[in-house]
């Protein structure tokens, strides 16, 4: 009886409520300004924010008009230069009945010859008006008319495009994604100036009124794929939209994996480069993050300093993270395994070593690991969180405390420390920070099935790994390609990256249709003589 | 939903049911890096194994405990022998780390067959420790000294062999696989070098052997022993250890030297040694040919020669030639005396001429005696050192102008 109570609320009590205010609001604006206005600060609750300003149209026979707004979401020079200036001085002094007889005509009049800003909507009704209204826009409504204008003259503070903080560069561009979708927009306009970058914006989320623009560049995207991230993001239900993770979990692949199957980036430079090689952008208005499908396991390895620095060095410093995946993975499940199991896989002299370190630890290695690597992950996530003042306690009680102390208490063995010192440095190289959180949850499951059953539990952990991951989806794309399935062609910016002037073509499975990227030529210099 | 909480549970059950089965914690287990097998007169095998004491080894605070400790039992079989070990130490004895086997010579000189069956069977070995002989003592002895430097005895005594083989030449690593394959082979005899000492054993227990310079018991290598079958049978000089390795192919560098006219000497690093061994049969009877290839260096000259002469050089390249001749043949000649093919003859001349070989594998001992074994050794002098002329001569010239 509870459970059936619960499934109607869920599902009809809330909804009904919701329906009935929408309802509400399809009302079409009257003939009064007064009656108007008295509605829409109804509809706000009388909130304190909504602002409005009476004033009149002529002088002698005078038409009542008013400025709705929200304080703060507009900017009143633009509101005081373009909209009451114009409209006010204009009519003043005339007989506004006399000049234009009709209070219809006026309307028309001050939408051509008054209004001077570039954003201009008519509104016949309220849920329209509020739409406007919410979004920062300043509403423009006069007595007699049962139409007003939405004015676009947004003026929210935001802030400005400054440094990425959390994928940075050493060389490349140092501009990063705002809050504000319409900056995000041009940011990666800015790079692509191609008629093919196209894009389409929907709204989502009843209440917060989200918007969500999709950008792709037309001819090189598999339209399959546009088409599915359209009708994944229609079949979004959700009452609101703070930040891309919300989009993001709503129309990912596949819920109960721990890697990341869309990538996300505060990056224009790195939206670009995914753009340019036929994935699909989604901006989320309110958040510098925004996503890229489909996204391979491979991405996550990539940075796009990959690109800017020469060939040689990527692949070398490329090389270098997927060895650190594996030592972040694998380090302290390693050495349970090795220490309780397979001593005899240890040289001699390095066990001797370890035996001594560990001759009066009371715990065994697996528990002393988990202490360890728990100690570790919480002081991580306490450094993040800790405001930048007492930043430098944690490093302290993380360094001294718990790192020299343990060892010398005889809690944990130096080598333990080392251990989990490897791996935290190990799980900070992923440009991605996603894929560093999957590392670093699947190192406990792989630490456990070492403690039970040494080398040979690593190894079924790897093998049901590598089955989970070929198993995986981002939007129809294979995750783990170009490995499985194997293309030789995409070997060239996998592993390794090979020079510029080899990497001719896109990814093939991304792009099935324009694969072709460039036409040029190894660079030779002109042999002389 | 219920699928996932089914997998669940079977997964959390599979892994706290088997628990951590046969894990053993670094604290749970000691690691022998040695094991000496002697002859027990009453039970028939003496098993000893020397542990290391790790925290004394590699810990912070190194108290004067020895750093080794020795457990001894005994045993019908060896298998037994090493558990009952287990009344001794108060861990489990992990043996994968084993250094070394030392085989006492009187036990040694009874066969140590049954004892390579138990170490090839068993799985808790890792196979590239080094076999030693005791020789005139008991294995249990040989492993209870304290040696300075390396501080668990059997590293000493695997390191000095590989250096030993590497630098020197007369001794011979051999490990378990090498060991099983020519006991068990024919036309193939075992060696193993022997390993004795001098001093009391009592004093080289102690920890006061390493306290002095010059410890007063010491652990030195001898040469190689000679085994038929399973048994050993007898010991090669020096002289004869080195040639064993020159036919053997066995060689990495090592010195010799050759007389010069006036009586003075002259010192020979051999860089390279590479040799083959062809098997053939004339009359019947079958015939080696030893060909060696030496690289060498002028290492020492303490005679007057003038190296840049292409003739002094060439002489000197054919005294060595000469000598090692005489090396190799002092070599054959001793295996000979033992009636042991030691050099693996036998299976040169099955692999270059199978028919014929068979027809004799039957009586090869008898057929080994006979059979010719021709060196042919060629030296050639690669470098004469940063000098030329030899210092020897500038300091005749002074003190011959001077007085």
């Amino acid at each position: 009886m509870a459970m059936k109570h619960r499934i109607r609320k869920k599902n009809n009590t809330k909804r009904i409520e919701i329906d009935n205010i929408s309802s509400h609001f399809d009302v079409n604006l009257s003939n009064e300004l007064e009656a108007n206005k008295k509605e829409v600060f109804r509809l706000l609750g009388n909130s304190s924010d909504v602002e409005t300003r009476a004033f009149q149209l002529g002088k002698i026979h005078p038409v009542n008009a008013a400025i709705i707004f929200l304080e703060g979401l507009i900017d009143k020079e633009i509101v005081q230069n373009y909209l009451l200036n114009p409209i006010i001085n204009d009519l003043r002094g005339t007989n506004a009945n006399e000049k234009i007889p009709d209070v219809q005509q006026l309307y028309q009049y001050i939408k051509n010859f008054n209004i001077t800003t570039a954003e201009l909507t008519e509104i016949s009704n309220f849920k329209t008006l509020l739409q406007h209204l919410l979004a920062g826009d300043t509403i423009l409504l006069i007595d007699g008319v049962n139409k007003g204008f939405a004015v676009g003259a947004r003026g929210a503070k935001e802030r400005g495009v400054e440094e990425p903080t959390t994928q940075r560069v050493v060389r490349g561009p140092k501009d990063a994604f705002t809050e504000t979708i319409s900056v995000n927009i041009a940011l990666i306009r800015k790079r692509i100036k191609d008629p093919n970058l196209w894009l389409e914006s929907f709204v989502y989320g009843t209440k917060t009124q989200t918007k969500v623009t999709i950008a792709y560049i037309h001819g090189i995207v598999n339209p399959g794929v546009v088409e599915e991230v359209k009708s994944r993001l229609d079949k979004m239900d959700i009452d609101a939209i703070l930040e891309s993770g919300y989009v993001e979990e709503l129309i990912q692949d596949e819920t109960y994996t721990p890697f990341p199957t869309m990538i996300n980036s505060e990056r224009p430079d790195a939206i670009s480069a995914g753009l340019l090689e036929g994935k699909v952008a989604i901006l989320v208005d309110g958040t510098p993050f925004v996503l890229l499908v489909p996204a391979l396991f491979l991405d996550f390895f990539q940075s796009n300093e990959d690109y800017y620095q020469r060939s040689d060095i990527s692949s070398l410093i490329r090389a270098l993270r997927f060895i650190a995946f594996f030592l972040a993975l694998l380090t302290p499940s390693t050495y349970i395994a090795l220490t309780t199991f397979h001593q005899e896989m240890i040289p001699t002299t390095l066990l001797i070593s370890l035996a001594a370190q560990r001759e009066g630890i009371p715990f065994p290695a697996v528990v002393e690991a988990l202490l360890m690597e728990v100690t570790f992950e919480i002081l991580r996530e306490a450094g993040i969180r800790l405001p930048s003042a007492v930043g430098s306690a944690i490093s302290i009680v993380g360094a001294l405390v718990l790192g020299q102390a343990a060892v010398d208490a005889g809690i944990v063995s130096a080598t333990m420390v080392i251990v989990v010192s490897l791996t935290a440095i190990s799980s900070f190289i992923f440009p991605s920070y996603n894929l560093a959180i999957s590392v670093r949850m699947l190192r406990f499951p792989f630490m456990i099935m070492a403690a039970t059953f040494g080398l040979f539990g690593i190894f079924i952990g790897l093998l049901i790994l590598t089955l989970h991951l070929s198993s995986l989806r981002s939007f129809g794309i294979p995750y783990m390609s170009p490995f499985a399935p194997f293309i030789s062609n995409d070997q060239k910016d996998a592993v390794f990256r090979a020079p510029r002037w080899k990497l001719r073509t896109r990814p093939r499975l991304i792009n099935q249709r324009n694969t072709i990227r460039e036409d040029s030529q190894r660079p030779m210099p002109d042999k002389k003589g | 939903m219920s699928t996932l909480f089914k997998l669940f549970i079977s997964l959390f059950i599979c892994i706290s049911l088997t628990g951590c089965w046969s894990s053993e914690e670094l604290t749970e287990i000691t690691l022998a890096t040695g094991l000496a097998i002697d002859k027990d007169d009453e039970d028939g095998f003496k098993v000893t194994i020397q542990v290391v004491n790790p925290t004394e080894i590699a810990g912070d605070q190194i108290s004067n405990r020895s750093s080794v400790v020795i457990y001894s039992a005994t045993g019908k079989t060896i298998f037994e022998a090493i558990r009952k070990l287990t009344k001794a130490s108060p861990r489990r004895v992990h043996l994968s780390h084993l250094q070394v086997v030392i085989f006492g010579e009187e036990f040694a000189r009874e066969g140590i067959g049954e004892t390579i069956d138990y170490l090839v069977r068993d799985h808790g070995f890792r196979t590239d420790f080094h076999m030693v002989i005791a020789k005139d003592t008991t294995g249990e002895e040989l492993i209870s000294v304290i040696t300075p430097l390396e501080k668990i005895p059997a590293q000493r005594i695997t390191a000095s062999i590989q250096s030993s083989q590497n630098f020197w030449a007369p001794t011979k690593e051999v490990q378990l696989y090498e060991l099983f394959e020519s006991m068990t082979s024919t036309g193939k005899e075992a060696v193993m070098t022997g390993v004795y000492m001098v001093g009391d054993p009592e004093i080289g227990k102690t920890v006061q052997n390493v306290t002095q310079s010059d410890p007063p018991v010491k652990t030195r290598l001898n040469s190689i022993g000679i085994f038929n079958g399973d048994k050993l049978i007898g010991w090669l000089s020096e002289k004869e250890s080195k040639g064993f390795n020159y036919i053997t192919n066995n060689i990495n560098n090592t010195v010799g030297w050759v007389e010069c006219e006036d009586g003075g000497k002259i010192s020979l690093e051999t860089t390279n040694s590479d040799t083959k061994l062809k098997g053939s049969f004339v009359n019947g009877h079958p015939k080696i040919t030893v060909e060696t290839n030496i690289t060498v260096n002028v290492g020492e000259i303490s005679c007057s020669i003038d190296l840049s002469i292409p003739e002094s050089i060439k002489e000197i390249e054919k005294k060595l030639e000469q000598k090692t001749v005489d090396l190799i043949n002092s070599s054959v000649n001793a295996a000979k005396e033992f009636n042991s093919d030691i050099f693996g003859f036998g299976s040169v001349l099955r692999k270059s001429q199978p028919k014929q070989w068979e027809k004799i594998k039957g009586n090869w001992p008898e057929h080994f005696q006979q059979t010719e074994i021709k060196a042919n050794v060629t030296i050639e002098i690669n470098q004469s050192g940063s000098i030329t002329t030899p210092i020897y001569d500038d300091v005749m010239e002074k003190t011959g102008s001077g007085g």
